[in-house]
């Protein structure tokens, strides 16, 4: 009985994150400059791989300590290395597609 | 003290994050362990009144279920302007003010404001800042300041 | 019946990862600028990340897991230094 739970909530996170995956990618091709790329891959694509992670945490024995660390570690940089490529980029010179407003660039 | 029993707290957690035990002795090793730990090193700890310890638990604990409601409604969002075929943007980089005096406080309420629905912070300024590049300026325009005005009250309740 | 249904799905969620895998290295190669080729290195590898994590589910073994956490603080280090040589001309 358990281990039918644990196996349904192991499919269930499984197919959710490999949705997320390929939405993450998508979103890189599809949007049009680099910030909104950005958006794509650092939320929905570690998104993606949390979910893989939770079915790891309920299908495979032993692990689930270190998968947790793992989602933690995962949560806290993903928003860092978007901030870090988003500075870069602004710094490099690349601006924003078609801005309703941009605050940033009279300084 | 408050400060010394939450070093040791963290880094018993981490033991057994990373040796997945749950079994008793392997909790009192890990215990041992930090302590030993904490002894040895001796870092330099401000002290603290321990009567604030319960509120700050309680807001570190509302705080990460803030946290990571954020961050599935945003993957959500974000999933749904990739998929829908004709992509609705409305690009944009505003300015939004902070409160934050330390660096600590600073960083952390950067790092919530990138996981609030559709917003990235760009870059900081000398004065604090935010300028954050958002997906669809319309939708955020008003919620983004009363959120981010909560976040920094339960930061002020975990870090006084 | 079910331990079936999960196995079919993992080995399908690997294939679908080896093409995300084929898409990034894409991006990388013909990006249109550098910050573009750093996405994709970014996303490579956290679609590393993510076919071990669905090799610990395979071989139900959680030493696959140990290896992720490693390749994501490596991860993690190499985009923020690469973007901060990028940003800056200089690593320190």
């Amino acid at each position: 009985m358990m281990t039918t739970i644990l196996q349904v909530v192991a499919l269930v996170a499984i197919i959710l994150g490999t949705f997320f995956s390929v939405v993450g990618i998508v979103g890189m091709v599809r949007l049009p400059d680099v910030y909104a790329r950005l958006h794509a891959t650092g939320k929905v694509g570690v998104f993606g791989v949390v979910l893989l992670l939770i079915g790891a945490v309920a299908w495979t024995p032993l692990g689930w300590g270190r998968a947790l660390l793992l989602i933690v570690l995962l949560m806290v940089s993903g928003p860092v290395t978007a901030h870090a490529l988003a500075s870069a980029a602004y710094r490099i010179g690349l601006r924003v597609k078609e801005p309703v407003r941009d605050d940033l660039r009279e300084i | 003290m408050y400060y010394f029993a939450r070093a040791v707290l963290l880094l018993t957690l981490m033991y057994l994050a990373l040796t997945s035990n749950l079994q008793a002795s392997n909790i009192v090793m890990g215990l041992l362990l930090s302590v030993g730990v904490m002894a040895l090193l001796r870092p330099q700890l401000r002290e603290a009144d321990g009567r604030r310890a319960g509120t700050a638990v309680l807001a570190l604990f509302r705080y990460i279920f803030v946290l990571i409601w954020d961050y599935i409604v945003s993957g959500i969002q974000v999933a749904r302007i990739v998929l829908s075929p004709t992509m609705p943007l409305h690009q944009a980089i505003i300015a939004i003010p902070s409160d934050c005096q330390s660096d600590l406080g600073l960083a952390l309420s950067a790092h919530a404001l990138t996981l609030t629905p559709g917003e990235m912070v760009v870059e900081i300024g000398d004065d604090g800042t935010m300028y954050t590049h958002v997906l669809d300026v319309e939708k955020v325009e008003t919620a983004v300041a009363a959120a981010q005005k909560q976040r920094e009250e339960l930061l002020e309740k975990i870090f006084p | 019946m079910l331990t079936t249904i999960l196995t079919t799905t993992i080995y399908l969620s690997l294939l679908i990862h080896l093409a995300l895998i084929a898409v990034a290295v894409w991006r990388v190669w013909r990006g249109e600028n550098v910050i573009d080729r750093l996405i994709g290195l970014d996303v490579l590898s956290l679609l590393f990340l993510a076919m071990l994590v669905l090799l610990a589910l395979v071989y139900r073994d959680s030493i696959y897991i140990d290896v992720a956490l490693g390749l994501a603080g490596l991860g993690f280090i190499t985009t923020i230094a690469l973007a901060k040589y990028v940003a800056d001309e200089q690593m320190f």
